[in-house]
């Protein structure tokens, strides 16, 4: 779709992220006085790499509990890595110390609720116009105009700077927070699942939003979702995550034609399909079992207990995310 | 297939401070012993409420206007509170979306089992223990027996809505009305659960109805389809015929919307404007203003239309589909 430049626009090297639950007063003690006192890390992404072309839309694909959305956040510079790190034009997202400081605003990002990312006591004008006024990317007497453009852009009204979000249903308000990251002239959208909490037919609206302002502004995504139908339709390339691990990533149309990984293919033919022929016989064939737990993921491959393909290997090594064009990090990838 | 419910003008509105919402209106339907019926429409068309209304559920500021629900021969809509709970949970059980808002937190799930079974018969605690512990099989959770002493957060999110339909099978209803039940859940656990229900009405004989926004996933259990909007039934039909060949503009509209129905990358084709306001339906057909065959005549509500084994609620319908 667009001519790829030289360099990534986005670069995410080795980035890792742990969580571990806050330590109690009382359990400290209790270590210290020798009482084994469980921590509980959740792996929540797990050394993970990848790029970003200038004008490129990654989908990233996973199911609850995969690590997509974290990832996303650290690529947002909304959480610091814990290992690696992410860069958007081989300047860092993050700063460094103890509470690291976001360092850029030219990457934004676009929530799923849009019922609770927005400030309901802020008239939308004021929470669009706020981020450039404070970055000095429009003047005081300026901002009323540059509001209104952004509004013209996302399909709303300009005189909807005067209301509140209240007064918005779900497709106009997940507009209003697609205006508020645009508003920052930002180079890099991370969208987080934009379009999960809304009803077909507005879901449909917002697609299309997100294909014209991609061709009208020249934008790069990381379109997080867990609609394989919908980062289908609009993303250019794909990554699959599993439990914190990224197994398959491809052009979109090589993923859902031809995926190497045993994963990418349950996850495929788990997708309810439209049945339009009376004598068509609904076959799903599910995955067996359920995501391990990120508290303690199994050893190896995550993948293998539930994987129909798994070997003695694949319980004890760690695949590596290889192959090009479309790497999988399986040690039996499937013939294409 | 005797009709085991018949619903026959069922109409359901809401007393607000800001007028009356008209949640649903007029609608009619039947649904077979055994047979799993598919109820789509988006957000606020009224199919929850449908739901509700059938079971008796709607509260205040809600009432059921007019209209009549029989089920096994039994008028339902009049019947008096203590009549309708008897026979919730015996006779007609719901599932709803989410799992972790119906389990009760502080009860194993072993307990809140056989309080529903309690809540009907006077079964021994032995015999009582054997009917969960085979419930929870049927729906495919392993070591059944165990399990019953876990409260619900010791389950996954798929687990527990598999709990939820263990407890709506416990009484051997003759329909279970599912309230999205696998929306909140992954695809790969959506399709453990889909491939599940219809093997379980099958086996044992339970009528469903299928309430979701999500026409791929009712088109893969349901055998019969009705699409609402704005309160009412707007189509209704065989399902893969509905699908292949939708007669109404709105049922068009909404497959037309679907990344699926359209090449990547390619605009969708969306349906102009939003759903109308309950409390402020237009004149006339409520999908007129948006509509792209609307014409004068639309401003008179059309009548629910059969043509065979189909039926629209339009006066300008698409054409029918070509004989393959």
């Amino acid at each position: 779709m667009n001519v790829p430049a030289a360099r990534p626009l986005v670069e995410v090297q080795d980035v890792s992220k742990r969580f571990t639950p806050h330590v109690s007063i009382g359990e400290r003690i209790a270590a210290m006085l020798g009482s084994p006192v469980e921590t509980r890390t959740v792996h929540a992404v797990d050394n993970v790499s990848f790029a970003i072309r200038k004008g490129e839309v990654l989908g990233l694909v996973g199911e609850s509990g995969c690590g997509k959305s974290t990832l996303g956040r650290v690529v947002a510079g909304i959480h610091p890595p814990s290992e690696g790190r992410a860069s958007i034009e081989g300047v860092a997202v993050m700063g460094e110390g103890r509470t690291p400081l976001k360092t850029t605003t030219r990457i934004q990002m676009v929530f799923q609720d849009p019922f609770a990312s927005l400030d309901p006591r802020v008239r939308i004008g004021d929470t669009i116009g706020e981020g450039p006024l404070a970055h000095g990317l429009v003047a005081k007497a300026d901002v009323q105009a540059y509001v209104a453009r952004w509004l013209t852009a996302v399909g709303l009204p300009a005189e909807a700077a005067g209301r509140f979000p209240h007064q918005f249903s779900g497709g106009q308000r997940q507009r209003v927070a697609i205006a508020r990251a645009l508003a920052m002239q930002p180079d890099v959208l991370v969208c987080d699942e934009p379009v999960a909490s809304l009803d077909v037919s507005i879901q449909a609206q917002i697609i299309n939003l997100f294909l014209k302002l991609r061709r009208e502004l020249d934008l790069t995504m990381l379109f997080i979702s867990h609609d394989l139908g919908v980062v289908r339709h609009i993303c250019d390339r794909v990554a699959i995550m599993y439990l914190g691990r990224i197994v398959e990533l491809g052009a979109a149309a090589d993923i859902f034609e031809r995926p190497r990984h045993p994963y990418t293919r349950a996850l495929l033919d788990s997708v309810p399909k439209l049945v339009t022929a009376s004598d068509e016989l609904v076959t799903f064939k599910p995955i067996q079992g359920e995501l391990p737990s990120p508290l303690s993921p199994p050893p190896g491959c995550h993948f293998h207990l539930r994987c129909p393909h798994a070997r003695e290997r694949c319980r004890v090594e760690v695949p590596r995310l290889e192959g090009d064009p479309q790497p999988a990090a399986c040690h039996y990838p499937l013939a294409p | 297939m005797s009709a085991l419910l018949e619903v026959r003008g069922l109409t359901t509105h809401f007393d607000t401070r800001g007028g009356v919402l008209k949640a649903v209106e007029d609608v009619s339907f039947e649904v077979g012993e055994g047979e799993i019926v598919g109820l789509v429409g988006e957000s606020g068309s009224g199919k929850s409420v449908t739901g509700f209304s059938i079971l008796g559920l709607v509260d205040a500021p809600g009432r059921i206007v007019s209209g009549s629900v029989r089920f096994a021969g039994r008028e339902l809509v009049g019947l008096g509170h203590g009549a309708l709970r008897s026979m919730r949970g015996r006779e007609m059980a719901m599932v709803f979306q989410d799992p972790s808002a119906t389990l009760n937190p502080v009860l194993t799930v072993g307990q809140q089992m056989r309080l529903a079974i309690a809540a009907h018969e006077r079964v021994g605690e032995a015999a009582a223990t054997a009917r969960c512990v085979e419930a929870l099989t049927i729906v495919g959770i392993p070591d059944a027996a165990r399990r019953l002493e876990n409260y619900p957060h010791q389950f996954s999110g798929g687990m527990r809505q598999r709990v939820a339909i263990a407890i709506a099978l416990l009484n051997r209803p003759k329909l279970i009305i599912c309230d999205e039940p696998t929306t909140a859940l992954d695809v790969s656990i959506q399709a453990q659960i889909l491939t599940e229900m219809k093997s379980l009405a099958a086996r044992l004989g339970t009528a469903m109805i299928w309430i979701s926004h999500d026409l791929a996933t009712v088109s893969s259990v349901a055998s019969r389809l009705l699409v609402m909007y704005a309160g009412r039934i707007i189509e209704a039909g065989p399902v893969a015929s509905v699908l292949r060949s939708p007669r109404h503009p709105y049922t068009r509209g909404l497959l037309n919307s679907l990344p699926s129905m359209a090449r990547p990358g390619q605009d969708l084709v969306q349906i102009p404007g939003s759903m109308p306001s309950l409390a402020n339906l237009p004149e006339g057909c409520s999908f007129r203003p948006r509509c792209p065959k609307a014409q004068e005549d639309c401003k008179v509500m059309p009548a629910l239309t059969g043509d065979g084994a189909r039926a629209f609620r339009c006066r300008h319908p698409l054409d029918r589909e070509v004989a393959a």
